[in-house]
């Protein structure tokens, strides 16, 4: 795989702060799992959440919105490249719940149920968006240029990066967005996405691999010798 | 550890193994250098979070989410005509479903088995198509006939002289009319033999019109 002309020069673009280990940062404590108090609390909070819901409590959908809206909202504006079609895509997301919350059996975590959710609703919305695009004869390619958002530290950076996860297949991009934009774990993912823990884990090194060589600036020949 | 090994724990490390990499990348600068450039994929990925609030989104949510629930007793309503079954299990559910397809086959194998066999085994209210022929040939010439009846009356119908005549040609108007919407009916449908004697009763009440106005005029 090229670069496709989005070649970084890391050390000038990032502040290369000491991390530890190979992990991500995670954004959110709620739903982290493990068999912590607060694994366990976040747990029961899970569903009660989700028995509040079906009993049709509007609050329960409050709680729910406050706890995961604004990542819900931040995965669907990464998905879409829209802030506008990501506030579609959430508010269409909670009707989802809403009319099918009878037949959440908890088979999986009630979160990883709405994020399921919300990742089809999301396909459904570019789906439908391509085909608007076929019958209006716009051949701009598959995926819309993101619109503008708040400034961060490195907006160039951001940038190369949204293009070139916009190169990745769908299921790369889904575990890159969901693992380390969101900070969910391979667990969660694999019930997001219906696949299996060790698939979570491929995928995102592949991703992270095609990532890296689409960022990268080329390299000389001789830089990999062991 | 070596470097074979690095691509390995980038993929499905222990946290075991990612110091055992660290260890080793201090003294390997390849490996100090892809394990740099790794993670900063994952710092990067930081500038894709933005969890700004939208104040008027979570107004929209409720509001759709209220709309919906208030129209779902009469949804509920619509659907408990189908919930009659909730407390069977679905093994005996589908067994009462395969039970009904049966006796419904039965009774529509039963039904079609004990129908009346018609004389002659055909409808006789329809025409065969020798039969219609022979319809269709005397109605044009009866029509043809009648037309005969009609030119002859016409002068007189057209300058109606009295109430009498006056009546005749309105009759014969709506007679007229009553006769193009069978011959249409009789079109699309020709072998309705029941159509043909309607037709066959308007144009004999058009002649018996046509002869009284003649009668009329010798008088």
């Amino acid at each position: 795989m090229g670069t496709m002309g989005l070649a970084l020069p890391w050390e000038a673009r990032i502040t290369s702060a000491p991390r530890e280990r190979g992990t991500r940062v995670e954004p959110f404590q709620h739903f982290s799992g493990g068999t912590s108090p607060a694994a366990r609390e976040a747990t029961n909070e899970d569903a009660t959440l989700a028995a509040a819901c079906q009993s049709g409590d509007l609050r329960a959908y409050e709680r729910l919105y406050v706890l995961h809206g604004a990542r819900m909202k931040n995965l669907a504006r990464n998905l879409l490249g829209s802030p506008v079609d990501a506030e579609d895509a959430v508010q269409e997301t909670f009707l989802k719940i809403q009319r099918s919350v009878a037949s959440f059996r908890g088979q999986s975590s009630f979160v990883t149920w709405t994020y399921r959710i919300l990742i089809n609703t999301c396909y459904d919305a570019r789906r439908s968006r391509l085909r608007k695009k076929e019958i209006a004869n716009d051949d701009s390619g598959e995926d819309p240029r993101p619109e503008p958002r708040a400034p961060g530290a490195h907006p160039s950076l951001r940038m190369a990066l949204e293009r070139a996860l916009a190169a990745l297949t769908r299921h790369q991009r889904d575990v890159f967005l969901l693992y380390e934009v969101e900070g969910f774990r391979h667990a969660q993912i694999a019930g997001m996405l219906e696949i299996t823990e060790t698939a979570s884990k491929n995928t995102l090194f592949q991703a992270k691999k095609n990532l890296r060589q689409m960022l990268e600036p080329p390299r000389s020949s001789g830089a990999e010798a062991r | 550890m070596t470097c074979n090994d690095r691509e390995r724990i980038f993929e499905d490390g222990t946290p075991a193994e990612w110091a055992a990499l660290e260890a080793h990348a201090a003294g390997c600068p390849v490996c100090a250098e892809e394990l740099r450039a790794w993670r900063l994929l994952s710092i990067a990925a930081q500038e894709l979070r933005d969890y700004s609030e939208s104040p008027a989104l979570w107004t929209r949510i409720e509001r759709v989410l209220a709309v919906e629930t208030a129209a779902k007793p009469q949804l509920a309503e619509r659907r408990r005509w189908f919930t009659f079954l909730p407390g069977i299990p679905l093994g005996w559910q589908t067994a009462l479903a395969g039970a009904l397809v049966l006796v419904l086959t039965i009774s529509a194998g039963w039904i079609y088995l004990r129908r009346p066999v018609r004389e002659g085994g055909t409808d006789k209210s329809l025409l065969k198509s020798a039969a219609l022929k022979e319809v269709e040939t005397a109605q044009a010439a009866y029509v043809q006939a009648i037309d005969k009846l009609a030119a002859e009356a016409k002068p007189e119908l057209e300058n109606s002289s009295t109430p009498l005549l006056a009546n005749y040609h309105e009759k014969l108007l709506v007679l007229d009319s009553a006769i193009a919407d069978l011959r249409e009916q009789a079109g699309t449908n020709p072998s309705n033999a029941q159509l043909r004697y309607q037709l066959l009763a308007m144009y004999q009440e058009k002649q018996r019109t046509l002869e009284e106005v003649l009668e009329a005029k010798q008088q």
